[in-house]
């Protein structure tokens, strides 16, 4: 007779977890720090791919300081028509609401009008605006800039090249037989590489299961024997190659077998909530969807997961010839609804969990897009913003817009990163540092010395002063 | 200390079949059987083909043609060449768009795979596949673009850095370069430069005498020009011809030290020292000749390339995790089956086509996620490119389809009854015998026994052959030393 997997689950033991690691997980001292640091709670890093327009994400309302006088000359309706009429705007008001203002020219901003999901959360404070996101000698190149994110290098260091800024910090916190991160999608996330512990990559945690052949299903307890023993004799192995292999096998075969039923356990109290993502019918909403199930897993304690840091994606920010102006159809608003109301959604449904304190998002995109357009889209640019969201962040608006007078420009035609002056970037290094420090509990010494050292150079033009403290976290 | 005239051993032989070519198959073991380091690498370097083109009407089809190809190759070093230089000069599909010249562009890796390097270079400069990629195409003065002119430095040639970590080049380099590279299209897969566009004459007065390194290369404080020998062709020629005359911080050649350590990183080391990466340069003459073959016969026939082939995996042992590509093409060589149907799939498990098998392991023959290639090693390994790799095992032996391609009658005795003896002749199929240990065959025989409730098996017996025996083989398949090599 065929046993059920949930039989085998219970005979085998994985119930108990740590069947096959050897320190259990509380005992090792690294694990206990690394816990001690984030605590209860949960990081996720949601990337805009492709290079989103920021001049169009958030746009100036007013002509206090000019802004929008220039942004009507460039992105005027006679030269592609890209322009947002200050009407069509979402600007947030009302009481209690942090003001969305620049801090630099004083004007007020709006969101594009397909951002109603980030818009509504903006009104209940919980969103941090970040102007001017870049790096120094920034690249086109969605590659080149795509990584340069990912492992917060834009000097191209050697110590830190092929590491990610978040890996960083796993690598030296965590042990070879631990799962601290996920990635929903494909691949493991450029932010979470590194050589000493596994990042479980998920497309749907409901059939992440082992690939067990069926011909004869009681032989699956055999095979999960042979499978565990070869793994565990390798994890131990002096050699570092089959010792990786080892400790990565362990940490699949343990989780293939502790994140399936999480679908069940979420769906059993939460089904209203499940359907509710799946009825957005959107990339990002069966993403966060899948977030959703393995958070609530962890929050109640299920066995064998420990996930702690997130990473996916939205693709489709590449608009060279197809970005349209505010109107539901066009790519960006389109773009923008499928984001913005996932990520509204999985907020709420942290609230309605109790978690949404110890929840914390953080949106980038590889590069923003140059302000003159093209017919109907734009070329890549320079600096744009960054979204941080949660129930502990403090709302409102943190670095100054980009100076898109049209005089300013660079010999590219882009706003010009700059560490100096009233337009001053901010330098994206000070973003992830500041959550690193208040959301990752990291000191900031050892922030700088082996996570996001500074640049050398020019302070007019590197990241040669950072700032951990940009205040949008306690 | 060994050299060209050292005799193989067999683990040797299986050592250099795993990472020069595409496997090592009993009837390739045999055929390199008692030769020489030399003699095997000349046999290897003498079987090139003349031409290959993975054409077709759809991506598919390009994709399962190459892939056949590969199972089915008579000259797996030229083949697995064709592979790092896929890596090397990494263009993708997703961005070129157009199967035809993805099929050009496979076509001269493959020519120049085993050929001359500067012929190499010179041929991608007018690749219309890579000038898509890497937008020579849409270089204009009014709008130059960069992007070709820095990736030929830091990727294709110089690197960054030197080996020493000092800078290779700067940015005025880029731009200059760039400049010469304005004023190129394609058309019908031929490159030219077009005199009649009118960004091609707005260009034409700014090209003019240009010197590039300057302050790098070792060619002194007035660089070299590349006008030198005229506009247009010539001119890009020049680029390319002076940058493999570009000299490091130690006065060494730069490019053949850069391209001698990443060929010896995928072929067998993954620090090569630099005394070896020195010596094979100075056997092989490639910072003169730029010949591929005699740089990778030196390699072949130099201790780096064996100084751990005959160990088992300890800790000293180079090991590298088989690429995505290598796992399923040396499997399918090895357990003697076909690339069969439209689109080519395994008959079985999941019922996926090869391609999805690949694309869940991380790696689509022409989609190479970016300009930099793919990442090797570690990087290989997630949980979800693990769990693509155990299903293409489970699947390749999978009896759920009437007509199986898998036979394994045609790789051992299926008379054989003691279980030790079937896990033996199983792991020797699979050529893993002398990379595993005794727990993990002990482990095996007990995946056999039901822990020693059996004691026989009885391979004859149809239910026992497809329960246990085809198990056995995909946990074989699902070792960690079977993704290593």
């Amino acid at each position: 007779m065929a046993i059920t997997r949930r039989q085998f689950i219970k005979r085998t033991g994985l119930g108990a977890g740590g069947l096959l690691l050897g320190p259990s997980l509380f005992g090792s001292p690294f694990v206990r720090q690394a816990f001690a640091n984030i605590g209860s709670r949960y990081l996720v890093v949601f990337y805009l791919d492709g290079g989103n327009d920021g001049l169009n994400t958030i746009v100036p309302y007013d002509n206090v300081g000019g802004l929008r006088t220039h942004y009507n000359g460039q992105r005027g309706a006679g030269n592609g028509g890209l322009q947002l009429a200050p009407g069509s705007l979402a600007v947030p008001s009302g009481g209690g609401v942090p003001p969305m203002v620049d801090p630099n020219t004083g004007a007020q901003l709006g969101f594009h009008p397909g951002l109603i999901g980030l818009h509504n959360l903006y009104l209940d404070g919980k969103v941090a605006v970040v102007q001017g996101a870049g790096y120094p000698d920034y690249s086109l190149s969605h590659e080149t800039s795509t990584i340069v994110w990912q492992t917060g290098n834009p000097t191209f260091n050697s110590l830190l090249s092929g590491t990610g800024w978040c890996g960083r910090h796993l690598q030296s916190a965590y042990g070879p037989t631990d799962v601290p991160g996920v990635t929903i999608g494909s691949s493991v996330a450029g932010e979470f590489r590194q050589t000493a512990t596994s990042v479980l990559t998920i497309n749907r945690v409901r059939d992440f299961g082992f690939p067990y052949d069926d011909y004869e299903e009681n032989d699956e307890p055999a095979k999960r024997d042979a499978f565990a023993a070869v793994y565990g004799e390798a994890a131990g192995s002096t050699n570092p190659k089959k010792s990786f292999l080892g400790a990565a096998g362990n940490s699949t075969l343990l989780s293939s077998e502790s994140y399936p039923p999480l679908y069940g356990v979420y769906t059993g109290a939460r089904q209203s909530w499940y359907d509710d993502y799946s009825a957005l019918d959107t990339g990002p909403g069966r993403r966060f969807r899948e977030m959703a199930q393995v958070i609530y897993g962890v929050h109640t304690g299920q066995p064998g997961v420990q996930a702690r840091f997130f990473e996916s994606r939205q693709g489709g920010y590449d608009t060279h010839a197809d970005q349209g102006r505010g109107n539901p159809g066009d790519a960006q608003y389109d773009l923008f609804r499928e984001f913005g109301d996932a990520v509204e959604l999985f907020y709420r449904d942290m609230e309605d969990i109790g978690i949404a304190n110890d929840v914390c998002v953080v949106v980038w995109s590889e590069f923003s897009r140059r302000i003159p357009q093209n017919d109907n889209g734009t070329d890549h640019g320079s600096q744009g913003p960054m979204f941080v969201i949660g129930g502990s962040v403090n709302g409102g608006v943190y670095g100054n817009h980009p100076n898109i007078d049209p005089n300013a420009l660079d010999d590219q035609e882009n706003t010009p990163y700059s560490q100096q002056g009233s337009f001053r970037s901010t330098d994206f290094r000070d973003v992830f540092g500041t959550i690193l420090k208040h959301w990752v509990a990291i000191p900031e010494p050892t922030l700088l010395s082996s996570i996001l050292p500074v640049d050398s150079g020019d302070p007019a033009d590197y990241w040669t002063v950072h700032d951990f403290d940009m205040g949008f976290l306690p | 200390m060994g050299d060209q005239n050292t005799l193989l051993t067999t683990a040797e032989v299986r050592h250099l079949l795993r990472r020069a070519a595409l496997g090592p198959t009993p009837s390739e073991v045999d055929q390199l059987a008692g030769l020489t380091r030399g003699q095997a690498a000349d046999e290897l370097l003498s079987q090139q083909s003349k031409r290959f083109r993975p054409g077709g009407r759809d991506f598919q089809k390009a994709h399962d043609k190459w892939l056949k190809f590969l199972v089915k190759a008579k000259r797996p070093l030229q083949s697995r060449m064709t592979l790092f230089w896929h890596d090397h000069f990494s263009v993708n599909f997703s961005t070129v768009n157009d199967v035809n010249r993805m099929a050009e562009y496979v076509r001269r890796l493959h020519v120049h795979a085993l050929g001359n390097f500067a012929d190499f270079v010179k041929d991608m400069n007018k690749d219309p596949a890579m000038m898509d990629f890497l937008d020579t195409s849409k270089n204009r003065a009014a709008i130059p673009n960069e992007n070709y002119a820095r990736e030929l430095q830091e990727l294709f040639t110089l690197g960054v850095n030197d080996l020493l970590g000092q800078p290779n080049y700067t940015q005025d380099d880029i731009v200059q370069i760039a400049r010469a590279f304005t004023g190129w299209r394609y058309d019908d897969n031929l490159a030219y430069l077009d005199t009649d566009d009118h960004d091609y004459e707005a260009d034409y007065p700014e090209r003019g005498p240009k010197a590039i390194y300057q302050t790098t290369g070792g060619f002194g404080g007035g660089g070299s020009d590349f006008t030198a020998n005229g506009e247009g062709e010539p001119e890009i020629d020049t680029v390319v011809d002076i940058i493999l005359q570009h000299t490091d911080s130690q006065g060494a050649n730069t490019v053949a030290r850069r391209t001698t350590h990443r060929l010896i990183e995928f072929l067998c080391h993954d620090s090569p020292p630099l005394a070896a990466v020195d010596a094979i340069i100075a056997a092989s003459g490639f910072d003169s000749n730029w010949d591929i073959a005699a740089l990778v016969r030196a390699i072949l026939v130099h201790d780096v390339f064996y100084e751990t082939a005959g160990a088992p995996v300890g800790p000293s042992a180079r090991k590298s995790v088989k690429w995505p590509i290598d796992f399923v093409v040396s499997t399918m060589r090895l357990l003697k089956m076909k690339v069969k149907g439209r689109p080519a799939w395994i008959p079985g498990g999941d019922y996926i086509s090869l391609r999805d098998h690949l694309e869940n392991m991380g790696q689509v023959l022409m989609e190479p996620p970016s300009v930099f290639g793919w990442n090797w090693e570690n990087a290989w390994l997630s949980s979800g490119t693990l769990l693509a790799r155990y299903s293409f095992a489970r699947d390749i032996v999978s009896v759920r389809y009437d007509n199986p391609l898998f036979k394994p009658e045609l790789l051992m005795s299926l008379s054989l009854t003691d279980p030790g003896d079937i896990v033996d002749a199983v792991t020797d199929a699979l050529v893993v015998t002398d990379q595993i240990t005794g727990t993990e065959r002990q482990a095996l025989v007990d995946y056999l026994t039901d822990a020693g409730a059996v004691s026989s098996l009885d391979l004859t017996d149809e239910y026992t052959r497809n329960n246990k025996l085809h198990g056995l083989f995909a946990l074989v398949m699902q070792l960690p030393a079977y993704q290593l090599q």
